[in-house]
């Protein structure tokens, strides 16, 4: 019998999931930076929402900082625990680079979104936001939280093979993040009060297009001597 | 025509300025065993990374055929039986799990796993955890064996197995090279092995 890419994707996302339930690692660390900075917020910005022009001002960018540091807090280990544990080692006999990629890509995906789905209603809530385009406002979300996965995804495992990991994720994510954040930020601001944002979506999804591209491109070479 | 074949000349590799593996040469085909033996840190591991596709060597030259048909490093890393001490499994998955996880990327039944792990005497239910030292050996074995590789490489194979553990992982040994495959064992002292038909002392 002989594996298929998409069986071999499936299996690491599959594996990556399991393990992720068995130690709730990743979603109490992204759970619990997301859940606690939001609250804090609200409590001393109050609701923000009642005035529109300040909330369009502050809730977007607090809501993509908490996603940016909650992300960047539990998300990197991806490839890191990998090579920690010495587990990279099997994987790297036994799958291909680019599968193993797109099983790791699809759970850091998911990951982003559970997170997003906690926090993007707990923010509208917390803030009594009316949020103006509720199509555009979840589309700038997908798009940021696919930009945040895709970063955190490729970034971990360029340095997860050298010393200093963390460090030198911090280094190598700021420049690589920044756009993608402001973007989301423009678009999420946009959606908020109602005007129209299709220029900053429409870079945001070509920025997560070329990060997922060069991510398959870059891996394997990353990955294997 | 030979089911498989390694030949490898000249291997040399650095860490900075450490020459960890110098001027490395060899050769083993199907049913043969080729053993490396010498001194902690004389290079074995870094050897059998080296044949495996983990680790690029700095010069020299690997030749690795699979029923007359050569191997790249790619290929060389998809078809190789590795066990080495420093591969580890994942602590949150039971020895079973950890298997099929392996058979799911390899494109192999989950159950050839089980039936590894049933003649090793491997209590597949355990995490990974949770192994004693001999029990991670004997899923070491399995998950070297899954794919009943014709190239085997295998770092210090019996360390840390009692005496049935040895006994299982001899006799699958055995079963490997009848049909057909090769094995580089590597290990700092003598080690009784069957079909020996090289030795490489390294580092002396």
């Amino acid at each position: 019998m002989s594996s298929n890419w998409a069986a071999e994707a499936a299996a690491v996302f599959a594996k990556d999931w399991r393990c992720e339930l068995r130690t709730r690692h990743a979603v109490a660390t992204l759970a619990l930076f997301a859940v606690t900075t939001l609250v804090v917020a609200s409590l001393v910005l109050g609701p923000v929402g009642n005035e529109p022009a300040r909330a369009a001002q502050i809730v977007p960018v607090l809501v993509w900082l908490i996603l940016l540091f909650a992300a960047a807090s539990g998300l990197p280990r991806a490839f890191v625990h990998e090579e920690e544990s010495r587990t990279a080692i099997a994987l790297r006999l036994a799958g291909r680079p680019s599968a193993v990629f797109a099983g790791k890509l699809a759970h850091v995906v998911t990951l982003v979104a559970a997170l997003e789905a906690i926090v993007a209603p707990l923010a509208v809530v917390l803030f009594d936001l009316r949020v103006a385009d509720g199509f555009a406002f979840a589309a700038a979300l997908g798009a940021g939280g696919l930009a945040i996965a895709a970063a955190t995804t490729l970034l971990p495992a360029i340095v997860a093979q050298g010393r200093g990991a963390s460090t030198l994720f911090a280094v190598i994510a700021l420049p690589v993040l920044l756009p993608a954040l402001a973007l989301a930020v423009a678009a999420s601001r946009a959606a908020l009060v109602g005007i129209a944002g299709g220029d900053e979506l429409t870079l945001l999804l070509l920025y997560d297009g070329a990060v997922v591209v060069a991510g398959f491109l870059l891996f394997p070479a990353i990955w294997n001597p | 025509m030979t089911p498989a074949e390694l030949e490898f000349a000249g291997l040399c590799r650095r860490f900075g300025r450490l020459r960890v593996l110098v001027d490395a040469g060899g050769a083993v085909a199907s049913g043969g065993v080729l053993s490396v033996r010498g001194p902690n840190g004389c290079g074995k591991s870094t050897l059998l990374r080296c044949l495996a596709g983990l680790l690029s060597a700095d010069k020299g030259t690997i030749r690795a055929r699979i029923d007359g048909r050569e191997l790249d490093g790619d290929e060389r890393r998809a078809r190789v039986g590795y066990l080495a001490p420093d591969v580890a499994f994942y602590d949150e998955l039971s020895g079973h799990e950890n298997l099929a996880f392996v058979a799911r990327l390899r494109g192999i039944a989950p159950e050839r796993g089980e039936l590894l792990a049933e003649r090793l005497g491997l209590p597949g239910e355990r995490a990974w955890h949770a192994m004693s030292s001999g029990m991670r050996q004997r899923l070491r074995w399995a998950f070297a064996l899954l794919d009943e590789p014709k190239l085997l490489l295998l770092d210090e194979p019996f360390q840390n197995l009692d005496a049935a553990g040895e006994a299982a992982s001899r006799a699958l040994l055995e079963e490997r090279l009848a049909a057909g495959a090769l094995a580089v064992v590597a290990s700092p002292s003598h080690v009784d092995l069957p079909r020996v038909t090289g030795e490489l002392q390294l580092g002396g």
